[in-house]
């Protein structure tokens, strides 16, 4: 099969190939997109839900720098004393207040991080302790983008870099405040992170994932749900993707690193108004990049056995 | 092992890219998959045993991270055709090349892989099978039967 003269032709394309490969542009973008995914792929093993009794020693520790903090910012944005809106969410004394804190716009960067206000707690401490969190993280989270920003126009590059970064409330009704905070990065391609808080409006306390549980069993309960969830999504839609085993599509790649195997002891979640345990997943930690924000309502007959009370999961 | 991995990543990113776009065939997407595949390498960089598997270890990541994203396109493109029409008239050059695309997107994920690894990222044969988990006869005559086909593809016109 394999004459001189097939050799020869093949030859001819081989090389053909190998000019072509050579002649695909590779744009300007690509430098800094590498730089940031290498940044976000460094972060991304550590990236843990956030542990509530670590971050109120910290903050109570740097409350009083906070607050000075807050004051240099009315010179760091013009339109921060004007940006103030109240956004009341119910006739409850606890509200969530929207503050669009950093706005930032230039030809090809521009940031807007809005962070939210909760007020009306009876205990006020606990009340500082998340709103300075929350004002500490948007704070670096533009000290971050501003860094870019200067890393890119020294560089001598023109793309786009924009930050966004807002909150959603998820449930408020008369136990449970909801609320979830996402950036998205976005240039060429885009990231989103979201993280959640829960309060029990009652008792004001912070609900835990552990603390809805008698034990450290939940964790595997819900895994094995979230692993059918998302073989059933697949089968459903083949357009739908996630790297989990017996997944089909995946039977000629073998390629099985990056399984999921079971969700973090302190996993993003909420609770939705129905009382639903609903799993939330960033960007990349369980499907590729397009799939997005991935969740899944953990159904609460599977629960029921290992649930502490039915007090908030319904 | 992370220096190692960062360096190999900055150094190789133009062939790693040059890969991707070739699948995709479209910028965005192609940046994509070269971020996606750069922030897997270094979330699952426990699963690299032996830094010496760096180069097929890193490729493997990115064939898979295409796949995927081609099984995404397919929900957008029913055909290529409506791409065709933002062509602006080729010069000769850009012409061949045009024409080998059109070849190379006849292929199948798998022949194309193996025709990509070979001659774009000058893998041996021996690397290509390591990479697609496939044996080295397979890879092979696979090889040729790709390349029998791209051929006939490009002399019909």
């Amino acid at each position: 099969m394999k004459t001189n003269q097939n050799n020869n032709s093949y030859k001819e394309i081989e090389e053909q190939i190998v000019q072509y490969s050579e002649h695909i542009d590779i744009p300007e973008e690509l430098d800094f997109i590498v730089k940031r995914a290498i940044k976000e792929g460094k972060a991304a093993p550590k990236q843990k839900h956030f542990n509530f009794n670590k971050w109120s020693k910290k903050v109570a520790a740097v409350a009083s720098i906070a607050v000075a903090s807050f004051v240099g910012m009315t010179n760091l944005s013009p339109t921060f004393a004007k940006s103030m809106s109240d956004v009341p969410i119910l006739g409850a004394l606890i509200k969530v207040i929207s503050f669009t804190q950093f706005d930032y716009h230039k030809e090809t960067s521009d940031a807007t991080i809005e962070t939210p206000i909760i007020e009306g707690l009876q205990d006020k401490t606990l009340e500082e302790v998340i709103n300075n969190r929350y004002l500490e993280e948007n704070k670096k989270l533009f000290e971050q983008f501003k860094a870019e920003v200067t890393d890119l126009e020294s560089s001598g590059q023109s793309a786009h870099l924009g930050i966004n970064s807002g909150f959603e409330i998820k449930t408020n009704n008369d136990q449970i405040l909801s609320i979830g905070r996402y950036i998205v990065n976005t240039s060429a391609s885009s990231s989103t992170t979201i993280t959640y808080d829960t309060l029990d409006k009652q008792n004001e306390i912070i609900i835990t994932l552990p603390s809805l549980f008698k034990d450290n069993s939940y964790i595997e309960v819900i895994s094995e749900n979230i692993k059918i969830q998302m073989l059933e999504r697949i089968a459903a839609d083949p357009t739908q993707h996630y790297w989990v085993e017996g997944a089909p599509n995946t039977d000629d790649d073998s390629f099985s690193i990056d399984n999921f195997e079971c969700i973090d002891a302190n996993q993003a979640f909420y609770i939705s108004d129905a009382g639903k345990l609903i799993i939330s997943f960033n960007k990349y930690d369980i499907a590729p990049g397009y799939m997005g924000i991935q969740e899944f309502e953990i159904p609460t007959e599977i629960l029921q056995d290992i649930l502490v009370s039915n007090y908030y999961i319904k | 092992m992370e220096p190692e991995i960062i360096n190999y990543i900055l150094q190789n990113k133009e062939k790693h890219y040059r890969l991707a776009y070739s699948y995709v065939k479209n910028k965005e997407d192609a940046l994509d998959i070269v971020q996606d595949s750069i922030v897997k390498a270094l979330k699952y960089q426990h699963n690299l045993k032996d830094i010496a598997y760096l180069n097929t270890w890193f490729y493997k990541i990115i064939i898979n991270t295409a796949k995927t994203h081609l099984q995404k396109q397919k929900r957008y493109f029913t055909t290529d055709e409506s791409l065709l029409e933002d062509y602006t008239p080729p010069i000769y050059d850009e012409y061949r090349h045009f024409e080998l695309e059109q070849a190379l997107s006849q292929l199948s994920y798998k022949e194309k892989t193996i025709i990509l690894l070979r001659y774009f990222n000058q893998f041996e044969l021996k690397e290509v099978a390591d990479i697609t988990d496939q044996n080295l006869s397979t890879v092979k005559s696979t090889l040729y039967r790709s390349l029998k086909k791209l051929k006939l593809l490009l002399e019909k016109d």
